[in-house]
């Protein structure tokens, strides 16, 4: 890989300095390096620590109220619960969001939809399951129209249990995920 | 005043043979079977002579035993007199088929797709019977028939079948069933829904014109739904809308769980507002059971639901507030704030936050809190200054009055011919409230004003939920005032099994009108549940009044019907 591939200079000048070499070894080998070789040292090193740090306390969650919870979501984002505080800020779209919260329970005809919206958001992201309806299929179960197992479609991390849970125990939820990311634990290991 | 007896004997006079049965129940409740070959004639003389202009839904019901189904017309009137008809039209089981009331009704067109894609009912003379809520692959399974045997069926054991996507997830199917691998063909044709690329191709006509989806995902609308609209400029020349995706089949499950059971699926039919829906179950079934409910429990029935009331505005006109994202954003957390208030109290006494399952049959489940009515009196003041201050917030902003008066509107004729009710209609001038019109508990005793608007459009919508709060305010005081000690339960002992028979209660919702249609074979479970919901009825006027709108007043008008999509849903 030479010079050119990452900064635009022109062919001769890389190929000059193609010929250098510092230590015995060609200087584009030390200095210029890929992505990945990047990805591999922060994997290995503790700068990963540094890294889940930062993104434990920025976990924007996607406003997707679906039921019951996602009432109870308009208040745990809302002045009452201030999810800010805890670096939980309520997104509009997919595409600014880390965390993705089923709140409510996921029909047939809306989970090709869910699935869109998951596959929209970037990377990191994690999945937080909020209710009875979302664990299980809660009062539920038995409807010809409801996903009963929202665990087979999304890596989800934490489970909060509750018909409708109190926003209070959104903010406990939202902690524990913040505590897996920061121990490396979450599911999809980041 | 016109009584049930009275519209009896009309049809009875104008059309002799036509009444094939019937009962009258009381001076508001008449119930009749109607040949089905007269039904459309019955209907045209009740709408042009009896002034029966609300048509209010309709049921299908499937008499599994008796090898037929019925289509149950629900019928009211715009205050011209107080008689709900709920006229009954046989057909076979094998071919089940119905005429069509759309070219009379205008609003009888989601209520009979419903039916057809539940139940499997066609409707003769219907323009457009193509799915409503189910997805693609449940239809021509005809879900709500008792004999159907469905994922996952508890009671036969068969269940579908697991199967592994090539992407790796796992998916639920069923399974032919031994006639239809017989035959070599499924036996429904099964019509899908159109997809986007198919609309795209359909509707679009020239290069300037392109389909916009809004939703199904939304920040601020409590439930999905997808609204298409077909977009010329700046201009909406149609808008389409596809409702179902958080279809649950509550009517369903709760033929499966026993009488009391049932009440916990009514709070999560629309869960700003369970206390009504509470209420309508109960009362209907009450009224079956003939119960009386001790005046107590009726006082604190009212007090709670017209809490729920101001609770389910102030949440209402703060997500319209956010979607139209003119006032901003601060008004949306003040609401919240206040609501709040509101809900602790509604929690003191029920123990949950949205879902009460509180009222029970013949009373409710427990008293009052001791402090409640000092309480009461400490946060009603300040929600009367609170709602005061909002309404002076609305009247004096002139950019806001900009963008909301005139936009929307509907005339009142156009408002009763679509079927809408509650503030919607309200707001057109309409004094149609089901607590003056219906009157339940101990409404008739208080004194409270209905409050209606002049022209009918967004503004004057917000407007009339927060007038209406006022008045829930003072109902809630003259409650607390008259409130004396007693039993808040009846005597009377309730029986498993709830004695044949059916009713028809209407209650008024935060959105409107709500009316339940229960029906009890004598067992242990009702035989059939059938939910009238307000805002099934709003959601429908939703894209007549979005033609030839701006982009930007398109959302304008959907958030100002306060919407819960999981009520028209369920």
């Amino acid at each position: 890989m030479g010079i050119s591939d990452v900064i635009p200079v022109p062919v001769a000048i890389d190929e000059e300095i193609e010929k250098w070499t510092i230590f015995g070894r060609p200087v584009a080998e030390v200095w210029f390096t890929t992505t990945e070789k990047i990805h591999q040292i922060i994997e290995m090193g503790p700068i990963k620590n540094i890294f889940n740090w930062g993104r434990k306390n920025s976990v924007y969650f996607l406003m997707q109220p679906m039921g019951c919870c996602g009432v109870e979501m308009f208040v745990f984002g809302a002045a009452p619960y201030d999810s800010d505080r805890f670096g939980c800020i309520p997104r509009n779209t997919p595409r600014q969001t880390d965390v993705m919260i089923i709140s409510g329970y996921l029909t047939r005809k809306y989970l090709p939809v869910f699935k869109n919206l998951w596959e929209q958001m970037p990377e990191p992201k994690w999945c937080i399951a909020i209710g009875e309806c979302a664990i299980s299929g809660g009062p539920f179960y038995d409807s010809y129209n409801i996903i009963q197992n929202t665990g087979d479609y999304f890596p989800i991390d934490v489970f909060i249990p509750g018909c409708p849970p109190r926003p209070e125990q959104f903010l406990e939820g939202l902690i524990n995920l913040q505590e897996k990311i920061k121990q490396r634990k979450d599911k999809r290991d980041y | 005043m016109t009584t049930a007896s009275e519209v009896l004997s009309s049809i009875q006079s104008a059309f002799p043979g036509a009444v094939l049965d019937s009962r009258v129940e009381s001076d508001r409740r008449l119930w009749a079977t109607i040949d089905a070959k007269t039904i459309l004639d019955v209907c045209k003389h009740l709408s042009s002579k009896l002034n029966f202009d609300h048509y209010s839904g309709a049921a299908g019901v499937d008499w599994i035993a008796r090898k037929e189904m019925e289509v149950v017309e629900i019928m009211a009137s715009h205050g011209a007199h107080q008689v709900v008809a709920m006229l009954k039209v046989k057909t076979h089981r094998e071919s089940p088929s119905a005429k069509s009331l759309t070219g009379l009704y205008w609003n009888a067109n989601w209520y009979e797709r419903e039916i057809w894609e539940m139940l499997g009912i066609n409707f003769e003379g219907h323009p457009e019977l193509y799915p409503l809520l189910l997805s693609d692959g449940l239809m021509g399974a005809w879900p709500w028939r008792k004999d159907y045997k469905g994922y996952p069926d508890l009671t036969t054991g068969e269940r579908a079948v697991a199967i592994t996507t090539p992407e790796g997830y796992t998916e639920y199917r069923f399974p032919p069933t031994p006639a239809e691998i017989e035959a070599g063909t499924v036996v429904v044709e099964r019509p899908k829904y159109p997809s986007f690329r198919e609309r795209e191709e359909k509707e679009i006509k020239s290069d300037s014109e392109m389909i916009m989806h809004l939703g199904p995902q939304h920040a601020m609308v409590p439930g999905p739904f997808l609204l298409d609209i077909l977009v010329e400029g700046e201009r909406v020349k149609k808008a389409f809308l596809d409702l179902g995706y958080i279809h649950k089949g509550i009517e369903k499950i709760m033929e499966n769980r026993t009488w009391l059971q049932g009440i916990t699926y009514t709070d999560r039919m629309c869960y700003v507002a369970s206390l009504s829906n509470n209420e309508c179950y109960c009362g209907a079934v009450e009224k079956i059971l003939g119960l009386e409910v001790p005046e107590r429990a009726q006082y604190i029935r009212v007090i709670l639901e017209e809490l729920s009331r101001i609770q389910s505005h102030l949440i209402g006109t703060g997500e319209f507030l956010t979607l139209i994202a003119g006032v901003g954003y601060a008004p949306w957390q003040y609401m919240i704030m206040d609501r709040e208030k509101i809900i602790s109290l509604i929690e003191s006494v029920t123990g949950a936050r949205l879902t009460h399952t509180f009222v029970r049959f013949g009373g409710v489940r427990n008293d009052l809190p001791e402090g409640f009515a000092e309480q009461c009196k400490k946060v009603l003041p300040y929600m009367k200054s609170r709602t005061e201050e909002f309404i002076e917030l609305f009247a004096q902003d002139p950019i806001y009055h900009a963008r909301m008066e005139n936009i929307g509107s509907i005339s009142p004729e156009t408002g009763k011919r679509m079927g809408c009710s509650g503030p919607v209609l309200r707001a057109t001038g309409v004094a149609y409230d089901m607590r003056k019109e219906d009157p339940i508990l101990v409404y008739p005793d208080l004194d409270f004003k209905v409050i209606t608007g002049t022209r009918g459009d967004s503004a004057d919508r917000i407007d009339v939920r927060l007038r209406e709060m006022l008045e829930s305010i003072h109902i809630i005081e003259q409650c607390l005032d008259r409130i004396h000690s007693g039993p808040i339960k009846t005597e009377a002992k309730i029986p498993k099994k709830v004695p044949a028979g059916e009713a028809y209660y209407r209650v008024e919702d935060p959105r409107g009108e709500m009316g339940m249609y229960v029906i009890s074979d004598g067992g242990d479970k009702p035989y059939r549940v059938k939910v009238r919901g307000p805002f099934y009825a709003t959601f429908q006027t939703l894209t007549p009044l979005l033609e030839g709108v701006y982009i930007a007043d398109a959302v304008a008008i959907a958030g100002s019907m306060d919407g819960c999509p999981s009520e028209a849903d369920r």
